[in-house]
């Protein structure tokens, strides 16, 4: 009886689940492995048009008795993975190869960067931010969070766009920076690109960890803080001993949180720099799938995103099944 | 229901109801377009990408939509990849027309995704006054109908070549001469060109501009093999280059907006940029230097070659996949490309129509043409050749690789998107790049 109610209880989201999450993963790993070309035929047509008329050599999809082009599918089993990694065997041009940095470790490579970059950036700042807004005095807290919230409220593509223009050449940045005898041009080079976004994330993400942490501050048990007084702990160890440890959950949530998020950073590479020295893993996919259009290779990309995403909180999510489990 | 708000829901109606055929009314008396008149039936779908010539058609073709037939005109940034995916869709495809440039056209005409509009034309083309110029025909048969154009120009300030006896360059070494007295002289110019450099889209650009004015040809003639990893592509990427010491250093990070406006903020004095976007020069909300700007056929690589710059049309083309409503699709089309659209809109875009008249602003593609430009490469596989160049030609511009050895590299990228594309059919073939 209690397994038939539980299963009433669960069914509807599982069933959500399946359709929305497995499903969708699913076929992203059918396509991955399948590849679909149309059979074409090198012609010579002539042209003509609004600039005269031409001989252009093109081709020509082969078509079926009702018209249909005709195009034939084949699973190909790892290709798309391997050329995505640049693991093909009997690449074309092998000194060209060497040289060539594959882009999907480049792309890793910045991913990884931005995220442990961002990750303890925004977990410090938005404690400190969290303490600081708590000791304002009650009338100006409301004001003082609204203002800290609205990074976080603004449209990402709209915030990256604010940034880019006042990064860009004359832009506000540059031309306080030229006051004072600094000429920085931030997209010029791979260290002041990648700072850039970086900065974008943190400026983007920090509300996020401001509030939750906020929110924990208002539940730290105040009489544990006042023995802590009476004991005569200082604020230090006030902190670190009482408000720290109560927080500690929280800060799980926000890395998991946000480890997600910045593994999948995209908005600010696609405004700010187009890819030029930050491409990003899901600015890959994104790339493979909008502009070569090749839906099985962005599959595969998409698939290496999601084991990437996995790798990257398989701690986390360990210690919060142990949790968990000790719970019940 | 209860009384009051049955009386509210029917008064809403009939207002509404009233609003409706009174705006069809005024629209079918006040309006020089046919469509509304026509009594079409159903609905008609269009897409296209989102930039002001469009917008104005995209409205004209809305304006058709009546009792009982409306017409819906999506206008996306994304349009040229759910234009391929709606026209290669195993149903009935979601749109029943779509505005593409001349590189998707060629791609989707390839992909055997389009249907003829021969016999629409032959049907409707005279009482519509449908110019010849505006038919492309591939072997005789009308697969898309163009509608306005497109060049890259040379944009430079009149005031300063002037100030400085500066003759309007004809080649990249004039640009290069009169870059660097620009440079001397102007304090506050720092960067005297600005040109879309961008990773992607805009330097492969560039670079195809650049290398076909040497005379350069990227495939093998009558295959689909590449053949720009070789002394012309070298040039090309040198002469990118050489560009680059009186650029912004963000130059890879720029767009033709970016690059529209430096020149807008009077932050460059020269540059080679879309015609289409020089009536915003003398926008006197955005530009700093009305009425300064002249525009002048892009600038030769060789001596006396021809300017590096293509020619480009957009057209409006129909999917072998479409719904029943062709014909009704190719009425409303009537309207969109119509000589009062065009009147309409006429310095909005560089119009194909004869009723267009190029001002101060319009005259970009003739000056190319006379100078010699050529029609953007029209092989389907070229958008593959371009999108790999365009990912690897930075380490070529700033990464201080070899120009060979990144054109190489991206000449076996493009080889591996050409098969998976089914371009090039058998590996074995296809060999190492160039």
């Amino acid at each position: 009886m209690r397994t038939r109610e539980f299963a009433r209880f669960a069914a509807p989201s599982a069933l959500l689940m399946l359709l929305l999450l497995a499903l969708p993963l699913a076929i992203t790993l059918w396509l991955s492995v399948r590849q679909c070309t149309p059979e074409l035929a090198l012609v010579t047509v002539v042209q003509t048009g609004p600039f005269g008329t031409e001989t252009v050599t093109t081709q020509r999809a082969r078509v079926d008795a009702s018209g249909r082009p005709i195009e034939s599918c084949a699973m190909v089993g790892l290709a798309n993975y391997r050329q995505i990694l640049g693991r093909e065997p009997g690449r074309d041009g092998a000194d060209a190869g060497r040289e060539h940095r594959n882009e999907f470790w480049e792309a890793l490579k910045f991913t990884l960067l931005y995220t442990f970059a961002t990750t303890p950036a925004i977990l410090i700042g938005g404690l400190a931010l969290a303490l600081a807004v708590n000791l304002v005095t009650r009338r100006l807290k409301g004001v003082v969070i609204a203002a800290s919230l609205l990074p976080f409220i603004i449209t990402p593509v709209v915030g990256a766009l604010a940034i880019k223009w006042m990064f860009r050449d004359n832009g506000l940045v540059p031309h306080l920076l030229s006051h004072i005898g600094l000429h920085v041009f931030w997209m010029a080079e791979a260290w002041s690109a990648r700072l850039l976004i970086i900065l974008y994330g943190i400026w983007h993400v920090l509300p996020f960890a401001f509030v939750v942490f906020y929110a924990g501050l208002q539940s730290v048990p105040q009489d544990s803080l006042e023995a802590a007084t009476l004991d005569g702990a200082s604020a230090w160890q006030r902190l670190r001993y009482v408000t720290l440890p109560h927080l500690a959950p929280l800060m799980v949530f926000v890395t998991l949180i946000h480890l997600m998020d910045a593994y999948r950073v995209f908005e600010p590479v696609l405004v700010l720099t187009q890819g030029a020295f930050t491409a990003s893993v899901q600015y890959l996919t994104y790339y493979i799938l909008m502009q070569e259009n090749n839906p099985f290779k962005a599959s595969a990309a998409a698939v290496l995103t999601v084991v990437g995403i996995s790798v990257l909180l398989l701690p986390l999510l360990r210690k919060t099944w142990r949790e968990q489990r000790r719970g019940f | 229901m209860n009384p009051a708000r049955r009386r509210l829901f029917w008064a809403t109606a009939a207002g509404a109801l009233a609003a409706a055929s009174g705006r069809v009314a005024a629209s079918t008396r006040s309006t020089p377009w046919v469509c509304p008149r026509l009594g079409l039936q159903g609905e008609v779908n269009l897409i296209g990408n989102s930039f002001p010539a469009i917008q104005h058609i995209a409205r004209i073709a809305e304006s058709c939509s009546g009792a009982g037939f409306r017409v819906r005109f999506k206008l996306t940034p994304q349009a040229r990849n759910e234009t391929e995916l709606a026209f290669s869709a195993s149903g009935v495809a979601p749109f029943d027309a779509a505005v593409v440039s001349m590189g998707v056209f060629s791609t989707l005409y390839a992909r055997g995704h389009l249907y003829s509009m021969t016999d629409l034309v032959r049907k409707h083309g005279d009482r519509y006054g449908i110019e010849e110029r505006m038919l492309v025909r591939v072997d005789g048969e009308v697969m898309a109908l163009a509608f306005m154009q497109n060049t890259q120009n040379l944009y430079l300030r009149q005031d300063l070549f002037d100030r400085h006896r500066l003759p309007v360059p004809r080649s990249y070494a004039d640009m290069l001469r009169a870059a660097a007295v620009i440079r001397r002289e102007e304090r506050d110019i720092a960067f005297p060109i600005a040109q879309g450099f961008a990773k992607g889209f805009d330097l492969a650009t560039e670079f195809t501009n650049v290398f076909a004015s040497l005379g350069g040809r990227f495939f093998v003639a009558g295959t689909a093999q590449p053949a720009f990893a070789n002394d012309i592509g070298d040039q090309a990427v040198e002469t990118l280059r050489s560009l680059l010491p009186f650029m912004t250093p963000n130059a890879l990070a720029s767009n033709s907006d970016d690059v529209m406006n430096q020149l807008q903020q009077g932050q460059a004095a020269m540059g080679v940029l879309w015609a289409s976007r020089a009536v915003r020069m003398d926008d006197p909300v955005a530009s700093r230097v009305v009425g300064k700007m002249a525009f002048a056929a892009a600038p030769s690589v060789r001596d006396g070659g021809p300017p590096a710059a293509h020619l480009w049309w957009d057209g409006i083309v129909m999917p072998r996949n479409g719904g029943p409503r062709r014909e009704a699709t190719f009425l409303v089309m009537m309207d969109m490309l119509s000589d009062a659209a065009v009147r309409s809109g006429n310095d909005l875009a560089i119009w194909v129509r004869s009723t267009f008249e190029p001002g101060r602003f319009g005259a970009g593609v003739d000056l190319a043409r006379r100078a010699g430009a050529r029609p953007w490469p029209g092989e389907p596989f070229f958008a593959l050749a371009h999108q790999e160049l365009g990912k690897t030609l930075p380490d070529a511009l700033v990464g201080g690789r070899n120009p060979r050895s990144v054109l190489q590299t991206a000449a076996a990228a493009y080889l591996r998107a050409a098969r998976d594309k089914g371009f090039i059919r058998n590996p074995a073939s296809s060999g190492a790049a160039a």
